[in-house]
């Protein structure tokens, strides 16, 4: 008995043993893993650690402002008052909640933003019992089993709130929750902006007085875009997006992997957009340590910020202006008259054909608004987002494609007669309806004529014409020939302009052959207004596409105000392509449409004679069925869409040795040749006119400062002789 | 019948000294903790005094010899399982629902966790189940050996029933492991108990498998919740859940990490940790006392399962030694778990750190175990010197 005691308690002393040497190895187990942890990877979390308790915050900097080619600023800062909420980490909705509360004593803020379900959440927050009491205590034990989530139970509550509840907030309290709302919004640590519209001196001055007892609240001062031509190229400039929208959805992860915060405001359209990174500036970078709550002990600056650099545009904001100005008066003079009423619009670019820059870019649209009464609106855009056909403006690309196809050579004739082709109506040159006359290339431009540009076309398709043939070519290689050497002066293809959004123009398709014989007169594809702008500053320039562009340069911030900072970059131009025709083709081209302008029988040769800058260019005229914005209206009434023209100009000056050129662009200008107006080709001498008085004025300027500087040296030096 | 000389001999000073170092190491991590302020209550203060409570139940328990023990020891359990079973039905103004467990009295001013408590009636009952067992079968056989098994596993299965329901994991694996515990003592043969622990750790095994690979058979047919799931997921990858259950472990490792070897010194915290003044008391002395302080701790705790091992060996009393052996085990399981969680070695259940976490029940709880082991040396003298006279 004794012994199986005894036993028994050696056996119990060996699992006493066991199990000590078991927790021994446990022990181990801990001491080890702390080893690893501690000592082993203790350096990696102590970085770590230094990375999330010092928070870094970008502080949002003003843009670049944005200059005229010499040196006027267009889009310019204006300092506002602004009240701000910076969310320390950790804060609680009750410390927010009271100091929206305080702060919405001292401010007015608009309640509009204030959407139904805020209303709702700030409801449960302030109603807790009766919020606990919209469920059902069945619903409460669903909950306690886990058979409905905490978001189910909250939704629940959400639904039974009734409107009179809703409308149980007061005034002041909504007040209330529209700061909160603003506060919620921000990312910890990161200033939120709650008001910056309207904020008045007085409540400034009052926040400012009690910002001691606003924790979190400061005053500030936020950049508002100013415009100094206010709608004056406006669509163009384009949108920045406001600090409550902040980034655009679709970019958001393109901006946020770029330094971004989601509340920064980013250019939204055009030159706010495409050159976001230039304006954009670098933000201050504040490193805040903070202790273990989350408050705030220290501030050091990383880096400070910097405004945006500045654009400088190719834009001569006087031409702008005055382009527009013209515009303005011959679309109203035009609609004063009768039988124009489907035009509403005209375009004119102008460009410096060596270089590509932009020097005006003008558009306008009639309008007729909500009271009926008509206005002018800025259409800028209009000349890279919409396209036309655009007639006999392009051929002078037809007859380069043609040199250029070995189809014909400089020089060659054509006997211009009525085309009578099976199965189609003749068609003729407008100055020859009936007759037959031999014409070379340099008279087919001057006065226009239809007839030669039918037989290069035909050329090309390898078919020679004889009267009531029926047309058999290979249309559709024709076509692709014709298009691959228009494109070499940017018609049908993107220009290449530093602008989102360009349109190439609709290609037309080709259903039988005689459409290619419309296409080699400008009545098929449609263009944009920049791409008839570029294709003549190919021509005049010799033969290289130049890329169009409105930025000119980039600077940095002035330290000056009104003068403008050091050069950051400067746009070069740029030659797209070259085009395969040799100098004498271009040169037969060129002499062509100098006498468009400038021989007696030129299509334009009675609005240019006796222009002194010796311009050169052509017309161009294009009947097609109307697609402008009335067009719905017509269907609706079940009409069928009218024939309306569509009048154009290209042209450039002076003809020997280009500094400009231009298009000019009125679509559905009229609709029957009885009401014909030659709107076109006053804009296009008005507008060159200009160009050349600005250019003198400020040429005389110049050298009157320059005279002036010669007198005051003159008296200088007579002093120092007086002296001496 | 004894001088006052003798009488301070049979207090354990070894232990009282551990308690000691405890109630130093318990004060300065909870003074570190309650810096984060996220409560305004001074839980030094509320600490120390549940320390002098807890000091006047060990004054209270200590006299109680074995005999009284085992004879309290049923009136104890019942008592326990009463309290337990009453939180069921308990209205929720005295028993609020609290994280979503139903787990304590609540009335103004004093709040009890029964199943900190019923840990140690439960080390009582077994114990005097076990005696009782090898009393009646002084010869063992293997058909000895599964009833005591049964009656083992069945006075547990009442209080684990129970707190499972609550629900309240953490306690629940406490009971098991003070089972397992005293079964491995328990003398049951081998043949029994390798295949036990064996099919045990399969099972474990077994489920933890599935919680990673089929969560939807445990879901279905266990009623397992989603956030339990979660738990294992964030232990084994918290950084994907740091926003969520990860949230803890992330910043437990943060904190324990940073601190290195040497640590960053009393109060030099950089680390927000909420509740650390409880579960998370731990990550508070890796993180200012370093591997150095956090291995002391470690070590604090391995001494007193040492002092408790020698003293299991050393008395003659059966009973205590199985008394031993469950205190050795409801400490090492909440030692381990509690800080293998805080490391990442284990995943995250809300058990306190014994003698270090702030907490009334838990401390009173253990202090309660802690008179136990007093009791033993306070009447261990008493025994021999009348077994000498026997």
């Amino acid at each position: 008995m004794k012994k199986t005691k005894r036993k028994k308690k050696t056996r119990v002393s060996i699992r006493m043993n066991m199990m000590f040497f078991v927790v021994f190895l446990l022990f181990s187990v801990l001491i080890f893993r702390l080893g690893i942890v501690q000592i082993v990877q203790g350096e990696d979390y102590q970085r770590k650690i230094e990375r999330t308790e010092n928070v870094t915050v970008n502080t949002s900097v003003p843009r670049g402002k944005i200059y005229d080619r010499e040196g006027q600023i267009i889009v310019d800062n204006v300092p506002q008052n602004a009240i701000t909420y910076t969310r320390k980490k950790g804060a609680s909705q009750e410390e927010m909640l009271e100091t929206a509360a305080k702060l919405a004593k001292l401010i007015e803020k608009e309640t509009d933003q204030v959407t139904e379900r805020d209303k709702k959440d700030f409801w449960i927050m302030k109603n807790e019992e009766a919020a606990k009491a919209k469920v059902t205590e069945k619903e409460w034990t669903r909950y306690e089993e886990g058979e409905i989530s905490e978001d189910d139970l909250y939704q629940l509550q959400l639904d039974r709130i009734t409107e009179e509840e809703l409308q149980s907030l007061s005034a002041e309290e909504l007040e209330i929750l529209a700061i909160y709302r603003e506060f919620t919004s921000g990312y910890a640590m990161t200033p939120q902006i709650v008001k910056n519209k309207g904020v008045t001196q007085k409540e400034y001055a009052l926040v400012s007085e009690n910002l001691s007892s606003l924790p979190g609240v400061n005053t500030t001062t936020d950049w508002e875009r100013a415009y100094a031509y206010d709608e004056t190229l406006r669509t163009v400039l384009g949108n920045i997006s406001s600090s409550r929208e902040g980034l655009p959805k679709e970019m958001i992860d393109f901006y946020l992997s770029r330094d971004y915060s989601r509340n920064d405001r980013v250019g939204t359209s055009y030159i706010e957009y495409q050159y976001e990174e230039v304006l954009r500036g670098q933000k201050t970078k504040v490193k805040n340590v903070t202790d273990k709550s989350g408050n705030i002990l220290d501030s050091q600056i990383i880096r400070e910020g910097q405004r945006g650099n500045d654009l400088m545009l190719t834009i001569d904001m006087d031409l702008q202006l005055a382009v527009e100005k013209i515009i303005e008066e011959e679309l109203w003079r035009a609609k004063s008259q009768p039988g124009h009423p489907l035009l509403d619009r005209a375009f004119v670019t102008m460009m410096d054909p060596n270089t590509g820059e932009i020097l005006a870019l003008a558009g306008k649209q009639y309008h007729v608004n909500e009271d009926g009464k008509a206005e002018m609106r800025d259409f800028a855009l209009g000349n890279i987002t919409t396209s036309y056909t655009m007639g006999s403006v392009v051929k002078g690309a037809t007859v380069l494609t043609g040199f250029m196809a070995d189809a014909i050579e400089p020089g060659h004739t054509f006997i211009d007669e009525p085309i009578k082709l099976a199965g189609t109506p003749s068609k003729s040159s407008w100055f020859n309806r009936g007759g037959a006359m031999r014409v070379n290339d340099h008279y087919a431009l001057m006065r226009s004529s239809n007839v030669y540009m039918y037989k290069t076309a035909m050329k090309i398709g390898n078919t020679e014409y004889r009267p009531n043939m029926s047309l058999r070519m290979d249309a559709q290689q024709v076509i692709m020939t014709m298009r691959r050497y228009f494109g070499q002066f940017g018609l049908g293809v993107r220009t290449g302009i530093d602008l989102p959004n360009e349109q190439t123009g609709y290609q037309g398709k080709i259903t039988q052959p005689g459409l290619v014989l419309d296409y080699a007169i400008g009545q098929f594809d449609t263009y944009t207004p920049l791409q008839l702008a570029q294709y003549v500053s190919t021509i005049a320039n010799g033969g290289n596409r130049m890329k169009p562009h409105i930025v000119k340069s980039i600077h940095e911030p002035a330290s000056e105000t009104g003068k403008i900072g050091s050069l950051v970059e400067d746009i070069h131009p740029q030659v797209l392509n070259r085009l395969d025709a040799t100098e004498s083709e271009i040169e037969r081209v060129q002499e062509g449409f100098r006498m468009v302008m400038g021989s007696s029988q030129g299509t334009a040769a009675r609005y240019f004679g006796g222009a002194s800058y010796q311009p050169a260019g052509k017309t161009g005229t294009a009947e097609g069925v109307y697609d402008g914005p009335k067009r719905e209206e017509y269907l609706e009434r079940g009409e069928s869409l009218p024939m309306t023209w569509n009048i154009t100009l290209v042209g450039y000056a002076p003809y020997d040795n280009p500094e400009v050129a231009f298009s000019v662009v009125v679509p559905w200008a009229y609709q029957s040749s009885a009401y014909s107006t030659p709107i076109n080709n006053t804009i296009g001498r008005k507008i060159l006119d200009k160009y050349f008085e600005l250019k003198e004025e400020r040429m005389a300027a110049e050298t009157s400062d320059i005279i002036i500087e010669q007198e005051m040296q003159l008296s200088e030096e007579e002093k120092r002789d007086e002296e001496e | 019948m004894t001088s006052p000389k003798q009488n301070s001999s049979r207090i354990d000073y070894g232990l009282v000294l551990i308690l000691l170092m405890m109630f130093l190491v318990s004060c300065l991590a909870i003074y570190s903790a309650q810096t984060t302020g996220q409560y305004a209550d001074n839980f030094v203060m509320k600490q120390a005094i549940f320390y002098i409570i807890g000091t006047g139940i060990i004054a209270l328990v200590i006299s109680f010899d074995s005999e009284q023990l085992m004879g309290m020891s049923w009136y104890v359990y019942g008592f326990g399982i009463l309290l337990l079973a009453f939180l069921i039905i308990a209205p929720d103004s005295i028993a609020p629902v609290v994280n979503g467990a139903k787990s304590w009295y609540q009335v103004p001013g004093l709040s009890l966790q029964p199943s900190e408590f019923m840990k140690v009636f439960l080390i009582l009952a077994l114990g005097r189940v076990l005696v009782l067992h090898h009393q009646k079968y002084s010869a063992r056989t293997t058909q000895s050996d599964w009833l005591l098994l049964g009656k083992l596993c069945l006075v547990t299965a009442f209080p684990l029933l129970l707190v499972m329901q609550q629900p309240d994991l953490g306690t629940s694996l406490v009971f098991m492991s003070i089972l397992l515990g005293m079964i491995f003592v328990s003398g049951i043969s081998w043949r029994i108990l390798l295949p036990l622990f064996g099919s045990i750790t399969a099972a474990a095994t077994a489920i933890f498998y599935m919680v990673l690979w089929h969560p939807g058979i445990l879901e279905k047919y266990l009623g397992v919740k989603q956030y339990q799931f979660g738990r294992i997921y964030s232990w084994l990858d918290p950084y994907n859940y740091e926003s969520s259950t990860g949230f803890h472990l992330t910043r437990s490792l943060l904190a324990i990490g940073s601190g290195q070897t040497m640590g960053k010194g009393f109060s030099e915290r950089e680390v927000y940790l909420p509740e650390s003044h409880t579960d998370f008391i731990f990550s508070i002395i890796g993180e200012e006392y370093g591997f150095i302080g956090s291995s002391i701790v470690v070590s604090l705790f391995f001494l007193l399962i040492y002092h408790l091992t020698k003293l299991a060996l050393s008395t003659k009393v059966v009973y205590y030694t199985y008394m031993c052996a469950g205190v050795i085990a409801m400490i090492t399981f909440h030692a381990f778990q509690n800080i293998g969680m805080t490391i990442g070695l284990l995943p995250i259940t809300g058990i306190p750190l014994p003698f270090i976490s702030y907490g009334g029940s838990s401390l009173m709880g253990n202090m309660l175990a802690m008179g136990l082991i007093f009791s033993i040396t306070f009447n261990e003298r008493h025994y021999m010197f009348s077994s000498d006279n026997d």
